[in-house]
């Protein structure tokens, strides 16, 4: 136990030594910053789960079973999460980190440096799944009035789920790696998780649950309720946790102990497993891993003539990014997940029940056709924050190059710039031009909507690429995750506030001017000087949000160390 | 053909480099030599252009690389002490990349590019991803790409790390060659041995500070030792 204690100190102390920083004053702010949106979250989970759970309860005759099925389905998503979240942290923990050389090579039993990692592991991916499980299942407490022996009891069982998912996921990975090295599995698993989880949104969203408010479908609701009645599997853990809770929820505690107790052998079954198991197959793994990649791929050297018109810099900047990104299969599985957001996306528009609507039509389609607007912005957010934010980081160790090559940084960080404006642009209009076909707007509202994405995607767009080389990671494994760092959280805060703001200056003078088109009556001078001066402030803003985020990202990179 | 005057690096308040002063003429093989910590990776980072000065120039070719960044660094070819590269490219597009940067012509790419993989022995490995590439050849290729645009001056950190003894010798005598034509080479390294063998003249970095400079004979007069070789020279001037 003692060398397990001293192998995991290295990352106690990393964790202690962050407070020997020197720049204490900006990690208070970061941390009050993750804290408010931590805090904020939590509670919105809770608010939320306490509205629903609190609704379902209250509707007659089948309250209980809708609540109960719930928590099911609750405690199976948790339990699934955990699996796949505890799969790729225990691959790269225990058999990509760069200082597993450095640890294989000291007097200590193979088994033990598994035991280290393993407690390292299962702590980073359960802790989140779990603080913000809890929420939900302290509502349960609340609305049904449960006594303290109930939150008591969902801690452990909780815990202890968490457990049996580390144990059910590392020796998985244990078998697996003997067949396939470690650095493609995460690429695969990456992959599958992906499909699995696309597979079941797309298959809740074509079922079309917005059909559950018309009260013509609800024959069916019934039906599917009565299916709701069925048990769930006994073979899954998440079931004995289920059985747990839900016996010191209607106050059998016994009942809840023992299904507690009987989780809690399983997590006993499943740790001396996976150390036996290690016992005899982890090094023999990890070796397999790290037997060196020799010649994988061989790419035949082609000029891009297409690229000719540009500027050598520009061209050499621009082919690099191009070739680096699609021979990354990591960025595979993000494009892929991003066409299903967009698929997803324009479906909604043409799934919306607009003739069931109380509002006359002409207004809600050209109404959401504005806020539209907003909401393809907020899309081009989030690419942004997938791929352009972590542009410069994504430069890694091989910054220096950039430093020493006789370019300068703003040119380099508007090289970058256009490598992402170019296809979010395309991708954003299509996306206003496709979802307002379907809406069938007005031809006033279809050239509002393109002019105001052409005004707002070079903004987000230097907002990612300024802000991200503000605040680089050159360090991280993976650059694609700097988005949840400090930088990214301002990066998102930013952009919002910038496309909200733009969202409200224009509220009111295109509402002014919609009217008029539909009434035919001619605008006032004072309504054409407030139409002028929004729109004037709207371009105005577009030209600093472009600006301004590029000076602050060149001035904080060139300070920077490297 | 280097010039660096006062030349000062202040980490918060610690001193990394402190008022350095020297010249190296063009042609010249200068050696930099020092204990771990000294000042040297930091001096030659400010040299390439890859970290500000606190306080201080370096000139190179007449140049301030503070004034003209752009200018100054296409006359020099920067190997860094550890070759981090772009993982994703192959030998060959990884040079095609720094050709374009440093605008070298099609025709002139296209010969010196298959020369250097020939000297460098990578043409094998052009087509190859550089994820695959042992330590050595990264570093080969990184010298293959610095002398990529024909440099006045090569600024280089520890040149013999991870290369093979085929490889140190072939270095070595490609520097000798390249100051013969008038490239001048400013050089931080540990191989003591490498050192006496190339340089015209050493500088000895201590704590931020040029404790000795001139050719291995001076710096065996200011010993006071005829005999001694440089490792005892250092020894000497860098005991605490």
């Amino acid at each position: 136990m003692k060398d397990v204690i001293t192998l995991l100190r290295p990352r106690f102390l990393s964790f202690k030594n962050k407070g020997l920083l020197k720049n204490k004053s900006g990690r208070g702010y970061k941390l009050a910053l993750f804290g408010f949106f931590g805090i904020f979250f939590w509670g919105g989970i809770f608010i939320v789960s306490l509205r629903v759970i609190g609704y379902f309860k209250e509707i007659e005759g089948f309250g209980d079973i809708l609540t109960y099925k719930l928590l099911s389905m609750i405690l199976l998503t948790f339990f699934s999460l955990l699996i796949f979240s505890n799969m790729l942290t225990s691959l790269s923990k225990l058999y990509l980190s760069r200082d597993l050389s450095l640890l294989n090579s000291m007097p200590v039993p193979s088994y033990k440096i598994f035991i280290a990692r393993w407690i390292e592991s299962t702590l980073d991916s359960s802790w989140m799944v779990v603080l913000y499980t809890l929420p939900v299942l302290i509502s349960y407490g609340i609305v049904y009035g449960a006594g303290f022996i109930f939150y008591g009891n969902i801690v452990l069982v909780i815990l202890i789920l968490s457990v049996i998912a580390a144990g059910i996921s590392v020796i998985l990975i244990m078998i697996v790696v003997n067949f396939v090295p470690a650095n493609r599995i995460k690429n695969i698993f990456i992959f599958i998780g992906l499909c699995f989880f696309l597979i079941l949104f797309f298959a809740f969203r074509f079922l079309r649950p917005e059909r559950l408010v018309d009260p013509e479908a609800f024959s069916n609701v019934l039906f599917y309720l009565r299916s709701l009645k069925a048990p769930a599997p006994l073979y899954l853990p998440s079931t004995w946790a289920f059985d747990s809770i839900k016996a010191t929820l209607s106050g059998h505690i016994m009942q809840g102990l023992f299904h507690m107790a009987l989780s809690l052998s399983w997590a006993g079954i499943m740790v001396f497993s996976a150390i036996i198991i290690s016992n005899a197959y982890y090094f023999k793994g990890l070796s397999k891993t790290r037997t060196a990649q020799v010649r994988l791929f061989k790419y035949n050297y082609s000029d891009p003539r297409f690229l000719r018109f540009l500027p050598r810099s520009c061209r050499a900047f621009m082919l690099k990014e191009m070739r680096t990104f699609f021979r990354d299969q990591t960025q595979w599985s993000q494009l892929f997940l991003i066409a299903a957001l967009v698929i997803i996306y324009v479906y909604n528009f043409n799934a919306l029940p607009l003739e069931k609507a109380p509002i006359k039509t002409i207004y809600l389609q050209n109404l959401l056709s504005f806020l539209n607007i907003g909401l393809a912005a907020f899309v081009l957010i989030t690419i942004t924050a997938r791929f352009a934010y972590p542009a410069v980081s994504n430069e890694k160790d091989a910054f220096w190059l950039v430093k020493s090559v006789p370019i300068d940084l703003r040119h380099y960080l508007w090289i970058k710039f256009f490598v992402y404006f170019l296809p979010l642009f395309v991708l954003t209009e299509i996306l206003i031009i496709a979802t307002n076909i379907l809406l069938k707007v007005t031809t006033f509202m279809m050239a509002l909507s393109l002019v105001d994405i052409f005004l707002l995607v070079p903004g987000v767009v230097s907002m990612g690429i300024g802000f991200g080389a503000a605040y680089p990671d050159f360090k991280s494994e993976n650059p694609a995750q700097t988005v949840t760092s400090f930088g990214g959280l301002l990066f998102m805060m930013v952009c919002a506030g910038y496309v909200g703001t733009v969202i409200i200056i224009e509220a009111g003078p295109v509402y002014r001017l919609f009217m008029s088109n539909i009434q035919g009556r001619l605008l006032t001078v004072i309504e054409w000087v407030w139409i002028l001066g929004s729109f004037t402030l709207v371009f105005f803003l577009s030209i600093v949000a472009v600006i301004v985020p590029m000076n602050f990202g060149e001035k904080r990179l060139s300070k920077m160390l490297i | 053909m280097i010039e660096l005057i006062e030349l000062t690096k202040k980490y918060n308040d610690f001193p990394a480099v402190n008022g350095l002063n020297l010249v190296v003429e063009k042609g010249e093989i200068f050696g930099f030599i020092g204990p771990n910590g000294a000042g040297k990776t930091t001096t030659i980072n400010m040299m390439g252009g890859v970290l500000a000065p606190t306080s201080g120039a370096v000139m190179i070719c007449g140049i301030n690389i503070q004034d003209h960044p752009k200018k100054a660094k296409s006359k020099i070819g920067y190997i860094p002490d550890r070759p981090y590269l772009y993982e994703k490219l192959t030998g060959i597009e990884f040079l095609e990349f720094m050709g374009d940067l440093y605008g070298v012509d099609e025709n002139t790419f296209l010969n010196r590019s298959q020369g250097n993989l020939r000297l460098f022995s990578l043409s094998e490995w052009a087509n190859d991803l550089i994820e695959s590439y042992s330590h050595g050849m990264k570093q080969r290729l990184v010298m293959a790409a610095a002398l990529l645009h024909d440099p006045e001056v090569v600024i280089i950190d520890e040149p013999m790390v991870g290369l093979d003894p085929l490889a140190i010798n072939m270095v070595k005598s490609l520097f000798q060659h390249l100051a013969k034509e008038g490239v001048t080479i400013f050089m931080s390294t540990h191989t003591l041995k490498v050192a006496e063998d190339i340089c015209d003249r050493i500088g000895i970095i201590h704590k931020g500070s040029l404790v000795a400079m001139g050719s291995p004979e001076d710096l065996k007069r200011d010993i006071q030792n005829k005999d001694a070789d440089l490792e005892e020279i250092f020894i000497k001037l860098t005991k605490e």
